[in-house]
């Protein structure tokens, strides 16, 4: 689910921080650039995880602050096709389920990739929600929303940022997984275990 | 901005959550003062209520060398340690082909991990209030 990466920044440290120790001022400035950012094919990251080698400090003309040029390790969150994650229900919809890790919430889970077979009933209280119920043997297990739920990775996309803002009311989402639920063990932990 | 190296190494769970907590995101109750970002909070609760809230180092270790018997593949291996498989089921869901890789072995495998990374991590955090 995490890997470390190696990455090399450029870095102008502003004037500001001066008065702390350059590590300090550097990693301040780091966290404040990268973290719970999504980088593009590498991830979202989640932590710096330490700083391999700073150079510089060149001044530029007409510049008050300083440039570094920083190696650094990152935690990014990527996980890899194929891997079985636990999270939490956030909404199921009649387009499929949407799951939540809570540092991280788009995950999705469409109707193809459910158990099969399965349906869906109107949920009383809210319009839009749904319950989605599979069928195994004559028995109906629903899913609920108080279960862990282990699905499997199917894709990861990272959608390219749009140039204008869309009218709809989706938020951006620069990094997109895709679940499925369709194998033995899959789904919520009640139903297995 | 220029990446070196993608992937310098994997990390389980467990990991993450070491380092979280030698940043001291444990200790610090009203979650001000540690030098710890509200973002890795979220983590740091994501992970203290999975499976890898309990796990040590040692446990860890043992794992891989006990599992290098049944020649699974770095992937599976990490996939195991995070989702800790209680039954044949869930390693189903895990390893690929483990029929024809396993047969009789799978009890096996799923005897071994019972026994060496501590299972039902609900229950030991209920225990104490907080995992350690």
């Amino acid at each position: 689910m995490f890997y470390l990466s190696e990455i090399d920044h450029t870095m102008r440290v502003p004037p500001s921080l001066l008065n702390l120790p350059l590590n300090e001022a550097i990693q301040g400035e780091l966290e404040r650039l990268f973290l719970d950012k999504v980088i593009a094919n590498l991830g979202l990251v989640v932590s710096v995880y330490d700083i391999k080698s700073i150079d510089g400090g060149f001044v530029f003309p007409s510049d008050g602050a300083s440039t570094y040029t920083v190696k650094f390790r990152l935690v990014v969150f990527r996980p890899f096709v194929g891997e079985v994650i636990s999270a939490k229900l956030s909404e199921s919809t009649i387009n499929g389920l949407r799951l939540s890790l809570g540092f991280f919430d788009d995950i999705y889970v469409p109707v193809h990739l459910m158990p099969n077979p399965c349906h869906f009933e109107a949920d009383a209280v809210n319009k839009n929600q749904v319950a989605w119920i599979w069928e195994y043997q004559e028995e109906n297990y629903p899913i609920e929303a108080v279960d862990e739920i282990r699905f499997r990775v199917n894709n990861i996309s990272y959608p390219p940022i749009p140039i204008e803002a869309d009218k709809e009311s989706h938020r951006f989402a620069p990094m997109v997984i895709t679940g499925s639920l369709d194998a033995d063990g899959l789904g919520p932990v009640s139903w297995w275990v | 901005m220029k990446i070196l190296k993608a992937n310098a190494g994997a990390l389980t769970n467990f990991e993450v959550l070491e380092f979280l907590r030698s940043r001291g995101a444990g200790k610090d109750t009203t979650r001000v003062i540690a030098p710890v970002a509200p973002s890795e909070y979220k983590v740091f609760d994501y992970l203290e209520q999975s499976v890898a809230c309990n796990q040590t180092k040692e446990s860890i270790t043992d794992f891989i060398s006990r599992s290098e018997k049944f020649k699974l593949a770095k992937a599976e291996i990490i996939n195991v340690i995070n989702i800790r498989p209680s039954s044949v089921v869930e390693i189903d869901s895990i390893v690929e082909d483990c029929d024809g890789r396993f047969g009789e072995n799978i009890d096996e495998l799923v005897d071994m991990v019972a026994e060496v990374v501590p299972l039902i991590k609900s229950i030991t955090c209920k225990e104490f209030g907080y995992c350690f």
